[in-house]
C-alpha cells in the first residue's frame, strides 16, 4: 500500500514537472489577446541601421495586427548564436543570416530550418546575382535587399589636396601618402579590430588580384590542391597590414577601434581614409555636412591590387523559420515588405546603399562610380568563391588582432586558416579533404 | 520496507526527480556527446572515442594555452581576493569610522552583472579617451598610460584586476563574519601576555579564520576555473587568443557548431574542478584545533 502511494506520488511529481515545462514554453510568440507576434532575429549590421525596417514593421502592425518583435544582437555574436538557436529549435520566426552560396547551406541547413519561398511571386523579382546565395538544391529560401557589395577606400579630398597627394595605385604609393598624412598628425587609415571582422577585408576582398596573377587559385583551393599558406600574395597583404600597424598608419592604440566609430573619425577629419561601401558619402555627409563633396574613393591597394572585388551576396538575407508557429504570417510579411512601394522605401530610407538586389528599383550610383567601374577590372572576392573562408571570418579577425599586438606571425595566420578549413571540411565530410 | 525508511524518499522524491532531470541527465549527456562528432552541420552523431580529447590535450597548443590561462587567472585572482578581502575585513572590524557604509560600498560591485562592470571598465580603460589614461596623462605620467585591454602584456592583468575588484567585497564579508565570531578573550589574554599585532594576527586571527579561508578559497577557485563573462566582455579572448580561457573556448566551439568538441572541453573542465574540489573538501573535513 505504502509502495503504491509512493509510486503514485512520484508519478504525480513527474506529471507536474512536465506540465510546468510545457507551460513555460507556451505562448512564445502570441499574446494573451490572441494577437500574433513574429520574432525577428538579426545582427546589428544585418538590418538597415537607420531603423526603416522597424518603422515599417510598426505600420505593418497597424495595418494587419501582426506585431514584429525585433531582437538585434551584436554582429560578432549573431553569426554564432543563430546556429545554436536553429539547432535547439529556439530560432526566431524570421532570422537574418549573412549569406554566400558556399556557406549558406551549411549555416542555415535550409531544408530543415527555412520556409521554401520558391513559388512566391517576389522571388522572381530578385536579381539573378543574389538568387544563388539564397538558394539550395534549386529552391529559394531567403529574401535579401543587399546590394552587390564592393569595398572601396574612401579618402578626404581636402586633406589630400592640402598635402598634394593623389589616390595611390600601388602599395608603395599607399605607404608614401600615409606617411605624409601621419606627419600632419592625422591618422592615415582608420582600422577597427575591436569589431572583429573589419581588419579581415583586405585579405579576401583583394582575391581577384590573386586569381588574375595566378590563374586557377580559387579552383585549386576548393579542390584542396593547394593551401592558403602557399599564397605568397596573401602573405604579402598580411605583412603589409602589419607594416601599416607598426608604422602607426592605423593610429596609436587602434586595437580598441570599432567600425561604428569610423564615420565619426572620418567625418571629423581625424582619419584621412576609411574602408567602406558605396553610399558612405551619404552617411558621412548627413552626420557631417561640411564633408559633402569632400570624399573620393579608390580600390584598396594592398598587394598592389587594382581590381575591384565584387561580392554578389555578401550581406544579410531574411529567412522564415520552417518550425515557426506562424509560417503563413511570416510569408504574408515577406509578401508585404517586397511589394514595389515598400522595397522603394527600404531603399530610399535605408542605410544609404546606392543599389539594391531588386532590378525594379532604380539604382542611385553616381557617374563617379560608373566611370570608376568602367576603368577597372572586376572579379569575385575570395570568400564568395573559395570554400571555408567566410565561416572562419571572425577567427581570422582575432588572429590579425593578435598579429597587430605581436602575438602571431603572418605565417601562423595562414597556417591557422588552413587548419580551420581542414576542420570544417572534415565536419562536412568534404570528399576533397578525405 | 518500513515507513521510517520510505518517508525520507517520499518527501524528497520531487527534488530528486528535478535533480536527475536538470543536473544529472544533462551532465551525463554532455559527457556522452564529448565522445561523438556531433555538430551543427549534420543531424548524425557518430561515436569517435577519445579523438576530441587527443586534439585538446596532445594535438593543439592553443588549447593548452587556454588551460594555462584558466589556471593562471584562478591562482592570481584567488590569492588577490583572499588577501585583499582579509585586509579590508581587518580594517573594517578595527573600529574605522562609518564601517557599515564602507562595507556596503566595497560589497556593491558584487551585486552588479559583469556585463555592466565590463562595459564600464572598457570605457575607463580605453587607451585614448579612458579615465585611467586621461588621468595618468594629466598628471604627467604618460609613460604609465597603456593599451590596457589591447596589449599582450596588460590584457590579462587588467581582467584579473577588474575581477578582483568585483569579487573581493564578497570575500571581505565572509571574513568579517569569521572575525566577529572569534572570542575577544583570546586577544585580551594575548595583550596581557604582551603579544603585538603580528603575533595576534598569525597566532590567533589566521588560525581561527582557517575554516573561512578554506571556504573563500573553494569559492574563489571554483569561480576562477569557471570564468567566462569577465574575459568575454572585456577582451573577447584577445588580442589574438592571449586572454582566452577554457570557457571562452567552450563558447567558441559551441558557437561554431562543433558541439562534440565543446562538450569535450566542458568535460575536461569538469574533471579539473572535480579533482580540485575533492582535495579541498578533504582539507575542509580536517579538524581544526585551537
Amino acid at each position: 500500500m505504502m509502495r503504491k502511494r509512493f509510486l503514485f506520488s512520484l508519478a504525480s511529481v513527474l506529471l507536474l514537472s512536465t506540465l510546468l515545462l510545457a507551460g513555460c514554453n507556451s505562448g512564445k510568440s502570441t499574446e494573451g489577446s490572441g494577437k500574433v507576434t513574429l520574432t525577428f532575429g538579426t545582427s546589428q549590421s544585418g538590418i538597415p541601421r537607420t531603423g526603416i525596417m522597424q518603422t515599417m514593421a510598426k505600420e505593418y502592425e497597424q495595418e494587419t495586427g501582426v506585431k514584429i518583435d525585433f531582437q538585434v544582437v551584436p554582429d560578432a555574436q549573431w553569426r554564432d548564436l543563430i546556429k545554436v538557436k536553429l539547432a535547439s529549435g529556439e530560432a526566431p520566426d524570421i532570422f537574418n543570416v549573412d549569406v554566400d552560396p558556399l556557406s549558406m547551406p551549411a549555416n542555415v541547413r535550409p531544408e530543415e530550418n527555412a520556409i521554401d519561398l520558391t513559388n512566391e511571386e517576389f522571388t522572381g523579382r530578385m536579381s539573378e546575382e543574389i538568387l544563388p546565395t539564397v538558394s539550395h538544391n534549386d529552391k529559394v529560401y531567403g529574401v535579401s535587399f543587399a546590394p552587390t557589395k564592393i569595398w572601396y577606400v574612401y579618402y578626404n579630398k581636402r586633406i589630400f589636396q592640402e598635402l598634394g597627394i593623389e589616390p595611390p595605385t600601388s602599395y608603395a604609393e599607399f605607404k608614401a601618402i600615409s606617411q605624409k598624412i601621419k606627419d600632419k598628425d592625422i591618422i592615415p587609415f582608420y582600422q577597427a579590430p575591436a569589431s572583429g571582422w573589419y581588419q579581415v577585408l583586405p585579405l579576401f576582398e583583394t582575391g581577384p588580384n590573386y586569381e588574375q596573377t595566378t590563374a586557377g587559385t580559387y579552383e585549386k583551393l576548393n579542390n584542396n590542391e593547394m593551401k592558403v599558406a602557399d599564397m605568397t600574395q596573401l602573405k604579402t597583404v598580411i605583412e603589409q597590414l602589419k607594416e601599416f600597424a607598426d608604422l602607426g598608419y592605423f593610429g596609436k592604440d587602434f586595437l580598441s577601434n570599432t567600425v561604428e566609430a569610423g564615420i565619426e573619425a572620418f567625418g571629423q577629419e581625424k582619419a584621412a581614409m576609411l574602408l567602406r561601401v558605396p553610399g558612405t558619402e551619404k552617411e558621412v555627409s548627413e552626420a557631417y555636412p561640411e564633408m559633402e563633396d569632400n570624399m573620393g574613393f579608390f580600390v584598396m591597394p594592398w598587394g598592389d591590387n587594382q581590381t575591384i572585388g565584387v561580392n554578389p551576396g555578401g550581406s544579410a538575407a531574411m529567412f522564415g523559420n520552417k518550425n515557426s508557429k506562424h509560417p503563413e504570417e511570416v510569408l504574408k510579411f515577406f509578401r508585404w515588405i517586397t511589394e514595389h512601394d515598400h522595397l522603394q522605401r527600404v531603399f530610399d530610407e535605408g542605410e544609404g546603399n546606392l543599389t539594391i538586389c531588386w532590378p525594379e528599383i532604380e539604382p542611385k550610383l553616381t557617374q563617379d562610380y560608373i566611370d570608376y567601374e568602367k576603368n577597372h577590372e572586376k572579379g569575385t572576392v575570395m570568400q564568395a568563391a573559395v570554400k571555408y573562408i567566410d565561416p572562419q571570418w571572425m577567427d581570422i579577425g582575432k588572429d590579425l588582432s593578435g598579429m597587430f599586438a605581436g602575438a602571431m606571425t603572418p605565417d601562423q595566420i595562414l597556417q591557422n586558416i588552413d587548419k580551420r578549413r581542414a576542420e570544417q571540411a572534415k565536419v562536412l565530410k568534404d570528399e576533397k579533404w578525405q | 520496507m518500513n515507513a521510517n525508511k520510505i518517508y525520507p524518499w517520499y518527501f524528497s522524491s520531487g527534488a530528486i526527480v528535478l535533480y536527475l532531470l536538470f543536473i544529472v541527465a544533462p551532465a551525463l549527456l554532455g559527457i556522452y556527446y564529448s565522445f561523438t562528432d556531433w555538430n551543427s552541420y549534420s543531424s548524425e552523431k557518430n561515436f569517435i572515442g577519445l579523438e576530441h580529447f587527443r586534439t585538446i590535450l596532445a594535438g593543439d597548443p592553443t588549447y593548452l594555452l587556454f588551460i594555462k590561462n584558466t589556471v593562471l587567472f584562478t591562482l592570481v585572482t584567488s590569492i588577490a581576493k583572499t588577501v585583499l578581502g582579509l585586509f579590508l575585513a581587518l580594517l573594517l572590524v578595527s573600529g574605522v569610522k562609518a564601517a557599515n557604509l564602507h562595507r556596503m560600498i566595497i560589497f556593491s560591485p558584487q551585486v552588479l552583472s559583469f556585463l555592466i562592470v565590463g562595459l564600464v571598465f572598457k570605457s575607463l580603460l580605453d587607451p585614448n579617451n579612458g579615465f585611467v589614461n586621461v588621468t595618468l596623462r594629466s598628471m604627467g605620467l604618460d609613460v604609465l598610460a597603456q593599451n590596457w585591454l589591447g596589449s599582450l602584456t596588460w590584457a590579462m592583468p587588467s581582467i584579473m584586476a577588474v575581477d578582483t575588484w568585483k569579487g573581493m567585497g564578497y570575500i571581505m564579508v565572509l571574513f568579517i563574519a569569521g572575525l566577529l565570531a572569534i572570542p575577544r578573550d583570546y586577544y585580551e589574554a594575548a595583550s596581557i601576555d604582551g603579544a603585538g599585532f603580528g603575533q595576534k594576527l598569525f597566532r590567533i586571527t589566521i588560525p581561527m579564520l582557517m575554516p573561512t579561508i578554506t571556504i573563500a578559497t573553494v569559492l574563489n577557485i571554483t569561480y576562477g576555473l569557471r570564468v567566462f563573462d569577465a574575459v568575454y566582455v572585456l577582451t573577447n579572448g584577445g588580442p589574438g587568443n592571449a586572454t582566452d580561457v577554457i570557457n571562452t573556448a567552450v563558447y567558441s566551439s559551441f558557437a561554431k557548431g562543433y558541439w562534440g568538441l565543446g562538450s569535450a572541453l566542458s568535460t575536461i573542465l569538469f574533471v579539473i574542478m572535480a579533482v580540485i574540489s575533492f582535495f579541498i573538501i578533504r582539507l575542509m573535513n580536517r579538524k581544526v584545533e585551537y
